[in-house]
């Protein structure tokens, strides 16, 4: 219902707007259509937020006795995971992002793409399969108990779990930051490089000093999703015993029974990542004018010579090794395990289809509707629209247990009001896919938006000038131009739902399976074998999913 | 690119159609909101199905999850039947006016008082057990006696035990709370986490792992997945089951904590008289007899048998403390453990 009444406003035909310097579109009320439609569309998505704001106001049980007793500990974790993790995402991202787009060495075109794939191993799936680290360390730790103390003892296992969680976090995270960086540094402009170069700067001059900097506010952009990421994972932090803000949340809410606090939390949640998108906006602010002059010498790459390659192929190798590579090989063995013993196959086909059907569908719709919905924002310079078009992307930053509670309630009230002819939506596909919606809005919104900052307006204005509609303008200018941006981010958005869980556990229909539901009971019954098989599904088609992505992100925008 | 939208079409069709027709349930079909996730409740479902010709439509989630949804669905809610794998939370759900009386002397006398509401708006359908286990090689069954023994400072850096965000250590706690009083229940809290090998984390089967590998030398485990690891798949779980051995502590006194998984009628419904039927269904002699084999869980029912490696387990003296009772302590439990940095 929701996808479809949004839908509608902005394809009805509609063409007059009157000149834009004649009205001032400040804080208006929208009067025309697609105002309308941002109206409709940004509301939608505000209401579960909105929604579960709404409890805020009320009276809470907990709050004092969780401030006294481990809010401390849950901010302490997750500034722990939130710095580390970024630090060790920017050193397995940056370098092969600059190697890869700037030599040539065994393997190059191999890694170029490859280096993405960790992106389709959920961080619930990479923590089981990392969890037997700990266990591996037993053996270490006892002997420093025996032989040096039991208080050293302790300090080993703290720092032996929570590097590994570190490490793991960030060999899953950072194509993120691989992918902005590739994108950042093959566009910049060949003649700074070349220049810098020719006033005799070493190549490592050239990266500090040039192209890095340059780069900086596509780092940005990659770390402020590395960082979300990380405050939003429920599933590893929870397998390995590291409580953080969001498992503070689900414990609060769900332990408690205490939602104000537990909104509380999720307040300060989306206020920490709300700063973080504004220092992120503030950087890529300056990134405009760097864009804008990057020039069309084509990329000459430098072949490296037999030794420098193979290092260039093993700083590469290290982090698609611990992302990838490390965490496939257990799940093939394990999976291989589960199938060739009498245990059956643990996947029904049915969950496998539906699952896949949801995922497709929904992201199909979501980036379509977000395609026009960028579009009706920018197609007039208001303050109130291009807020909008932020807010409505806010989704990204709040917990999925929170946005699913949210829908609970947004869509409980609609089914109270009982509307003639309007079936209930409570405990339907379209509640679970609204939900995904709200909170993956993001990262179609982010593409479009890239995508049109980088077509800029002529051809728009030229379109627009010869008498033609702006639906007419948008299907025959923009859809067409934009169409790697937008499989690109409908492929993401497809990868995100497959793995998305916490949401899809709390508003599934009945008798509805996941590939990511299924793993997860699986792993909660710890049947490692048989759970490795529907993950091994999900990183395959995951993987899919991302290589098509890759494909069309590195494409020229409008080849045809 | 109109041609996009096409393509796109069948999909987005085929979401509404999709959306529209999954949840609603026939007549003859009943709704179960669950936080139970074994493969065996599935063919116990399908069981009931073939047996009756009534389906069943599931919801597998977090029981606190569940109530929360209960509670926004409100009289709109498809489900009929709740329930969970704790008794502490079948009681919350109770006490929030989620559940009606089930009306059936034939169910509530079938199973002993302790595992049922008095008020008769859940009843127990399988016990859980948590004891303790220990090492075979490095401990004695002689130094091993009641829960609060484990606070004793010769368990330091010796306790393996899952997180205080889980429901079972929660209703232990509880127990502790309702036998010694606040005071001396957050003391325990505070001294058993002092002697814990390593701060919490990880489930039950991995705290039984932990005395196999040597880490831990006594855990506080539900008694099936002694028996789960032991019939497992998985070499490695085996050699973890053999290596431990299993002690009900508290005989002299109260009796071993012991929770359920339960279930109740959600308020509102229409279907209560088939909700009954599966209640009865579950509660049979056959069927109590299936999951002490197959999940190694105890039954409910008062007829029902062991299963042999229950029988190997022992005869053991269970805390017959109202789960009402512990259900109202459970935030309670819940702000010790933190008070006590019990993470």
């Amino acid at each position: 219902m929701a996808i479809t009444g949004t839908a509608e406003a902005p394809t009805s035909p509609e063409a007059q707007l009157p000149p834009r310097s004649t009205r001032k579109a400040w804080l208006r009320w929208p009067t025309d259509r697609w105002g309308f439609g941002v109206a409709v569309v940004a509301g939608l998505i505000l209401l579960p937020l909105i929604a579960v704001l709404l409890y805020l106001g009320r009276e809470s049980v907990e709050w004092d006795h969780l401030v006294s007793t481990v809010l401390g500990g849950y901010l302490k974790n997750t500034l722990i995971l939130v710095l580390a993790v970024t630090a060790t995402v920017l050193l397995m991202a940056i370098p092969p992002a600059w190697i890869v787009t700037n030599y040539d060495f065994p393997g190059r075109w191999l890694f170029s793409w490859a280096l993405v794939l960790p992106l389709a191993i959920p961080t619930y799936v990479a923590a089981f399969v990392f969890y037997q680290g700990p266990e591996a360390a037993i053996p270490l730790l006892i002997w420093i108990r025996t032989n040096i103390s039991i208080d050293a003892f302790f300090v080993a296992e703290l720092v032996i779990r929570y590097g590994l969680l570190i490490v793991m976090l960030a060999a899953v995270l950072y194509p993120y930051v691989y992918l902005a960086c590739r994108a950042a540094f093959s566009q910049q402009s060949r003649t700074v490089i070349e220049a810098a170069r020719c006033l005799g700067d070493s190549p490592r001059k050239v990266f500090f000093g040039v192209a890095l900097p340059m780069a900086r506010p596509a780092i940005a952009a990659g770390t402020a999703l590395v960082i979300m990421e990380v405050i939003n994972d429920y599933g590893a932090v929870h397998f390995f015993g590291v409580p953080t803000l969001t498992e503070g949340i689900f414990r609060t809410w769900f332990n408690m029974g205490d939602k104000v606090s537990a909104l509380r939390l999720a307040g300060i949640v989306m206020l920490a990542v709300a700063v973080l998108l504004v220092v992120e906006q503030l950087l890529r602010g300056r990134a405009r004018y760097v864009e804008a002059e990057a020039s069309s010498v084509p990329l000459v790459r430098t072949k490296l010579p037999r030794g420098r390659g193979m290092f260039a192929a093993m700083v590469c190798l290290v982090p698609l090794s611990i992302g990838f590579l490390y965490p496939v090989t257990r799940l093939v063995m394990w999976a291989w395990a589960n199938l060739t013993s009498d245990a059956g196959v643990p996947i029904r086909a049915e969950a496998l289809g539906r699952g896949l059907l949801l995922a497709a569908g929904t992201a199909t719709a979501v980036t379509l509707i977000a395609a026009i919905f960028m579009y009706a924002v920018r197609l007039r310079t208001s303050a109130t629209r291009s807020s909008l078009g932020r807010v409505a992307g806010l989704g990204y930053a709040t917990p999925g247990a929170v946005i699913a509670v949210g829908v609970l309630v947004a869509v409980g009230a609609f089914d109270r009001l009982d509307l003639p002819w309007v079936p209930i939506i409570s405990g339907t596909l379209f509640a679970i896919a609204f939900a995904y919606m709200v909170r993956f809005f993001a990262i179609p919104l982010q593409f479009t938006r890239a995508g049109m900052d980088r077509l800029g307006k002529p051809l728009e204005e030229a379109s627009r000038l010869l008498g033609k509609s702006p639906m007419a303008t948008f299907l025959k200018i923009d859809l067409p131009l934009l169409r790697g941006p937008l499989i690109a981010a409908g492929m993401l958005l497809f990868v995100d739902i497959l793995k998305e869980l916490p949401l899809t556990l709390i508003l599934r229909p009945a008798n509805f399976e996941t590939l990511a539901t299924t793993a997860f009971s699986l792993a909660s019954e710890a049947r490692l074998q048989a759970c490795a098989v529907p993950s091994l599904v999900i990183v395959i088609a995951g993987g899919i999913g991302l290589v098509v992505m890759n494909r069309w992100m590195s494409a020229p925008s409008s080849h045809e | 690119m109109k041609r996009l939208l096409f393509r796109a079409f069948p999909f987005v069709a085929g979401l509404m159609v999709a959306g529209t027709t999954v949840s609603f349930a026939q007549d003859d079909e009943l709704t179960l909101y669950t936080q139970r996730h074994y493969a065996f409740d599935e063919e116990l479902q399908q069981m009931f199905t073939e047996e009756t010709g009534i389906k069943i439509n599931v919801v597998k989630a977090n029981a606190d999850e569940l109530i929360t949804r209960l509670q926004e669905e409100g009289e709109n809610t498809p489900a009929d039947l709740y329930m969970t794998a704790d008794g502490g939370t079948l009681s919350r759900a109770a006490e929030a006016g989620l559940l009606q009386p089930i009306q059936s002397e034939k169910i509530m006398e079938s199973v002993p008082k302790f595992l049922r509401d008095p008020d008769g708006r859940w009843v127990a359908i399988t016990q859980r057990a948590r004891v303790i286990v220990y090492s075979k090689d490095r401990v004695a069954p002689a130094e091993l006696s009641t829960y609060e023994n484990l606070a004793d400072p010769s368990w330091r850096g010796r306790i393996a035990i899952r997180s205080s965000s889980n429901s079972y250590n929660q209703s232990l706690m509880t127990t502790i709370i309702a036998a010694n009083g606040a005071e001396e229940a957050e003391k325990w809290a505070a001294a058993v986490r002092k002697n814990m090998a390593r701060p919490p984390q990880g489930s039950d089967r991995d705290q039984i792992r932990a005395i196999a590998g040597g880490l831990a030398d006594v855990a506080v485990v539900n008694t099936y997945y002694v028996g789960l690891l032991e019939t497992s798949e998985d070499a490695k779980d085996r050699e973890a089951a053999a290596a431990v051995k299993l002690f009900f502590p508290n005989q002299e006194g109260r009796g071993t904590h012991v929770n359920i998984s339960g279930i109740g009628i959600v308020k509102g419904t229409k279907k209560a008289d088939l909700a009954r039927k599966y209640i009865e269904f579950l509660l049979s002699d056959k069927v109590q007899n299936m999951i002490s084999e197959a999940t190694f869980e105890y039954p409910a029912a008062k007829t029902a048998k062991w299963s042999e490696m229950q029988e190997g387990w022992g005869e053991f003296k269970a805390d017959e403390v109202s789960m009402s009772k512990l259900g109202a302590l459970n935030a309670e439990a819940i702000r010790m453990f933190n008070r006590a940095g019990w993470e």
